[in-house]
């Protein structure tokens, strides 16, 4: 048949060459040979001990995880050597005789212990755990013992230690074990099944710079799974600390202040945003989601209807109450809509249209000016102010003090609260905005909800001539302002002399808590839970807990030039200046105590 | 008449190259079976099936005239890059990086087509160009913009692996056509400059792998971690091999990988250096069966395919081989007919039905 072949067109040039490429593939070819010759001929045999004992082991060093520190170095969050003990499965010659050895030791029967080896066979190469945190004189007896107990090894390692329980620990979170999910999302990130992520708080925003860097471990086992030597180590880098600008001791008084009741503190210093206290109640001992958790209590957390896990600090939403006077007072003085001096008039109620509006005060405040409308909280004064501004000034207004947006706190999951609008009412429930609407905005009831975080951020940047500060936490943060033009000093130094008048003035609202030793200025302010039930109108303890109004106060000292700004909300605690205003009395009063320590220190030991 | 031609194709298909194919690809079910069988046997099954489909596909290109392809050559192009993108922007990423594109529950890898795409554009375009005996760099501007397309999309998958490939093959089957001496030198000399840019443009698991190649001890838990323990079942395998299913490193699980990149060491471990010698002999003789056939294929265009196809065969068996063997970074390039795959099968098996068609044709006027 090769006859009939024609001549390939084939030039000779590219037949050359080609034959060429042939050699050298061949060549390349006969190299894998020659490798494989060296291999598995000449070295088979230390190859095949290598796989036969299996003699590499490659362990992780955790790294222990960077502490978290209170402004004073004060440790938060530290970290305990804790000893596992654990078995190698394919190591232990003789099941039996390791397990009547160990069960004379920690707190499992030789039958439980056989059960635990025999279930980690099916990967006899992973370490199985028969015990975590073991006593010192458990793991003293274990390495006594431990040339009779082949694959049985301690594992020296920290767990975290949450040194006050739960102080703070809406603030520093917790740990848990690294889900499914995170593996995928941090895949270049080094994580491994079984280790601890941030899932909350500071654990969480700082996980990065707190977890450091594992080591690695490389070393030959005999047989028996025995050490031999270490062939190759990379030590494992500590995490980095996380400084807070919380202050510990006044982190417990606001804490102890609020004690068992519902709701939240936030202290802050109004000159720069840093957090001085951040509490929320109720809280939880973050240490107990360190192990695995039974579902059936992870089940009755996430349901508990009071959310110990929400940081009500930042995601808890409340209307405003009688604290958003304020901002009606701050909105009418810089659009020229009032002058201080400007009255109106308080019969105890407001009509409008064929509603009536109720002032606190049922006898009515008769003339009230500004000052005044702020130190009595007169409800009708704002009434027709609000009325007068309109809903698009307010909502504008509140906007400027960064209502209804995110605060800027390290934190990533804070709630930003509602700022009403006429849009969004018509987006919402489709009907038009309604003038009546306006009216009740005006003293903080109807839609506005806000945070406390929002209430501390928008009431330094009142009482610190107009200076609007990122709130934050971490020490390492650069503070961030913006100055808030609108407002003008003169209307701020007005509306900061009444806000003095609500402590110290002869009708304030909230003068029990004035104190002879340094100045205060505030606002209380209620917000109705549910109209009907409104608390003026009969004994507190008639109405059912979940009905009764929510406590608010803020306050501030001294009130010349503020060093400290309290937030303080109780859940369902009724009137904010009997109920709110003591707990910030409380935190007010242990800064001064703390700073007058500190400051007697300092100046004996450095100057 | 009928009769007589069927005759005459099975006297003229090349059954060296066939058969030595078919042993490749029942080592390559044998291995796979005792890589997966511990984990599933699912992986077993559907490697059958693509190879059925495979097969068909095979027989599919053994019978259209192969010159049937150069009209379809920029069609081809524009499908491939097609999906590429689709790739890029649809698919979430596996394992870090987008090269799956899933057709209901098929799961199909466009890097892969781009491989043969390669070679069909390079050789459509060496036919078209037949005239010119040395290419210039004038010349070269076409292929070089027309090319770097697909391998760009390949890189930000990214799949360095594959993007080596499509510039090797490409290279390879240029250089094979004539390029002028100057051209050459200039080429290699913008290479040595481009050099350190393209290592800054590596991912950090990539420059990670190459490092850890060079030292291994830099990262024995990672890329590390996998060419020692290759290394291991592949030098525990001694002469004999430990036997089918019998390979340690493979069976505990200690090698990553190894019903893909890695299936070499699980040759290697259970068959010993006389199974490891046998595979690379078979394919030793599939390549130079295809280059043979090229030679004396009856157009140019034939011709060029066989070398391309020959090249794309030869880089992956060697590659893939040397870095189960420790001598090459670890890249993620599967051994042919050996490796998990179903797209990578079927591409395969398309070339050996190519080559068949050309060896066959070169009997038909």
């Amino acid at each position: 048949m090769e006859h009939n072949i024609p001549a390939p067109e084939v030039d000779e040039e590219l037949k050359w060459k080609a034959r060429f490429l042939i050699v050298v593939v061949i060549a390349l070819f006969l190299v894998l040979i020659f490798r494989l010759v060296h291999m598995q001929i000449f070295n088979g045999s230390y190859y095949e001990s290598l796989a036969r004992n299996n003699r590499i082991r490659i362990v992780s060093v955790k790294a222990p995880r960077g502490k978290i520190l209170d402004r004073n170095a004060i440790v938060l969050a530290d970290n305990r050597p804790t000893y596992n003990l654990m078995v190698i499965p394919e190591d232990i010659s003789d099941v039996d005789q390791v397990a009547a050895r160990l069960a004379g030791i920690i707190d499992s029967s030789v039958d439980e212990i056989i059960d635990i080896i025999q279930t980690g066979m099916s990967r006899p190469y992973d370490p199985v755990y028969l015990d975590k945190d073991i006593s010192f004189d458990q793991v003293a007896r274990i390495e006594t013992d431990i040339f009779h107990l082949p694959g049985v090894s301690i594992e020296a390692t920290t767990e975290r230690d949450y040194v006050y329980k739960d102080l703070a620990s809406h603030v520093l979170g917790f740990l848990g074990e690294v889900s499914k999910k995170e593996l995928t999302a941090h895949r270049d990130a080094g994580y491994e099944i079984n280790d601890l992520i941030g899932k909350g708080g500071i654990e969480m925003i700082c996980e990065n710079d707190l977890r450091g860097s594992k080591g690695i471990r490389v070393f030959e086992v005999d047989a028996l799974g025995r050490k031999i030597k270490v062939l190759d180590e990379r030590p494992a880098v500590p995490g980095r600390d996380s400084e807070l600008t919380i202050d510990k001791q006044l982190q417990v008084i606001a804490s102890d202040s609020l004690g068992s009741r519902v709701g939240a503190v936030v202290a802050i210093n109004p000159s720069n945003g840093e957090i001085l206290a951040m509490v929320s109640k109720p809280d939880f001992d973050p240490s107990m989601f360190l192990t695995p958790m039974a579902p059936e209590m992870w089940q009755q957390i996430i349901e508990d209807p009071l959310h110990p896990l929400e940081n009500r600090a930042f995601r808890g939403q409340y209307p405003p109450g009688s604290i958003f006077k304020i901002l009606i007072a701050l909105a009418g003085l810089s659009t020229k809509t009032i002058t201080p001096q400007d009255t109106f008039y308080c019969p105890g109620y407001y009509i409008l249209g064929t509603k009536t509006f109720k002032c606190w005060k049922e006898a009515g405040h008769e003339d009230v000016n500004l000052h005044k409308a702020i130190e009595e909280s007169c409800d009708v004064y704002f009434y027709n102010l609000g009325k007068q501004l309109g809903i698009d000034v307010i909502s504008q207004y509140a906007l400027y003090l960064g209502f209804g947006l995110a605060t800027g706190i390290e934190f990533q999951d804070e709630t930003t609260g509602l700022v009403p609008t006429r849009q969004w009412k018509v987006k919402r429930f489709g009907t038009p905005w309604m003038p009546g609407e306006t009216v009740i905005t005006s003293i903080g009831q109807g839609f506005t909800l806000v945070t406390p975080l929002q209430v501390a951020k928008a009431m330094s940047a009142v009482v610190n001539g107009g200076y609007l500060y990122e709130p934050r936490i971490l020490k390492t943060s650069k503070p961030e302002f913006k100055r808030v033009s609108e407002f003008s000093p003169e209307d701020l130094a007005v509306v900061k002399e009444a806000l003095r008048s609500v402590v110290e003035g002869e009708h304030g609202t909230a003068k029990r808590i004035k104190d002879p030793m340094f100045s205060i200025g505030g606002k209380t302010g209620t917000a109705q839970v549910a109209r009907g039930y409104t608390s003026k109108l009969s004994d507190e303890s008639d109405i059912p807990y979940k009905y009764r109004d929510h406590a608010w106060f803020f306050g501030f000292s001294p009130v010349e030039a503020p060093e400290i700004l309290v937030v303080a909300v109780v859940e369902h605690g009724g009137h904010g200046s009997a109920i709110a205003s003591p707990v910030v009395q409380d935190v007010i009063k242990g800064y001064y105590f703390l700073k007058g320590y500190a400051n007697g220190k300092v100046r004996k030991d450095n100057r | 008449m009928q009769m007589g031609r069927y005759a005459k194709i099975i006297d003229n298909i090349d059954w060296g190259l066939l058969l030595s194919t078919m042993c490749i690809l029942v080592i390559g079910l044998l291995c796979l079976y005792s890589a997966t069988r511990v984990a599933t046997t699912i992986l077993f099954w559907k490697q059958l099936i693509w190879i059925g489909i495979g097969l068909l596909v095979m027989l599919m290109a053994f019978f259209v005239d192969y010159r049937f392809l150069l009209p379809l050559t920029w069609p081809i192009y524009l499908a491939v890059l097609l999906l590429l993108v689709i790739v890029f922007f649809l698919r979430p990423e596996i394992s870090g990086a987008r090269r799956w594109l899933s057709l209901g529950p098929i799961g199909v890898q466009p890097s892969e087509l781009a491989k043969i795409m390669t070679v069909i554009l390079v050789a459509y375009w060496g036919e078209q160009k037949k005239h010119i005996l040395n290419f210039g760099l004038r010349e070269l501007v076409q292929p070089f913009v027309i090319l770097s397309i697909p391998v760009l999309l390949v890189l930000i998958e990214p799949d360095l692996g594959t993007a080596g490939i499509i510039t090797l093959i490409a290279v390879s089957m240029l250089v094979l056509l004539g390029i002028k001496r100057s051209t050459l030198l200039s080429a290699g000399a913008f290479l040595v400059i481009a050099l350190p840019f393209g290592w800054l443009s590596l991912k950090g698991y990539q420059r990670l792998r190459i490092l850890s190649f060079l030292d291994p001890s830099r990262d024995p838990l990672g890329s590390g971690y996998h060419a020692m323990q290759s290394k291991i079942a592949v030098g525990s395998g001694s002469l004999i091999g430990k036997g089918f299913l019998d390979g340690t490193q493979t069976q505990l699980k200690f090698l990553p990988e190894h019903h893909t990149d890695f299936i070499f060491s699980v040759v290697a471990e259970e068959w010993g250096f006389v199974g490891s010698l046998i595979l690379i002999v078979l394919f030793m003789l599939l390549i130079t069966k295809i280059f043979s056939i090229g030679l004396k294929a009856k157009d140019r265009f034939g011709t060029l395919l066989c070398f391309g196809i020959a090249i794309y065969f030869s880089l992956h068996v060697f590659i893939n081989i040397a870095m189960a063997i420790g001598i090459f970074p670890v890249v993620g390039v599967p051994l042919p007919f050996i490796s998990y795959g179903g797209s990578f099968m079927l591409v395969n098996l398309f070339c050996i039905g190519l080559v068949l068609n050309i060896s066959w044709r070169r009997f038909i006027f």
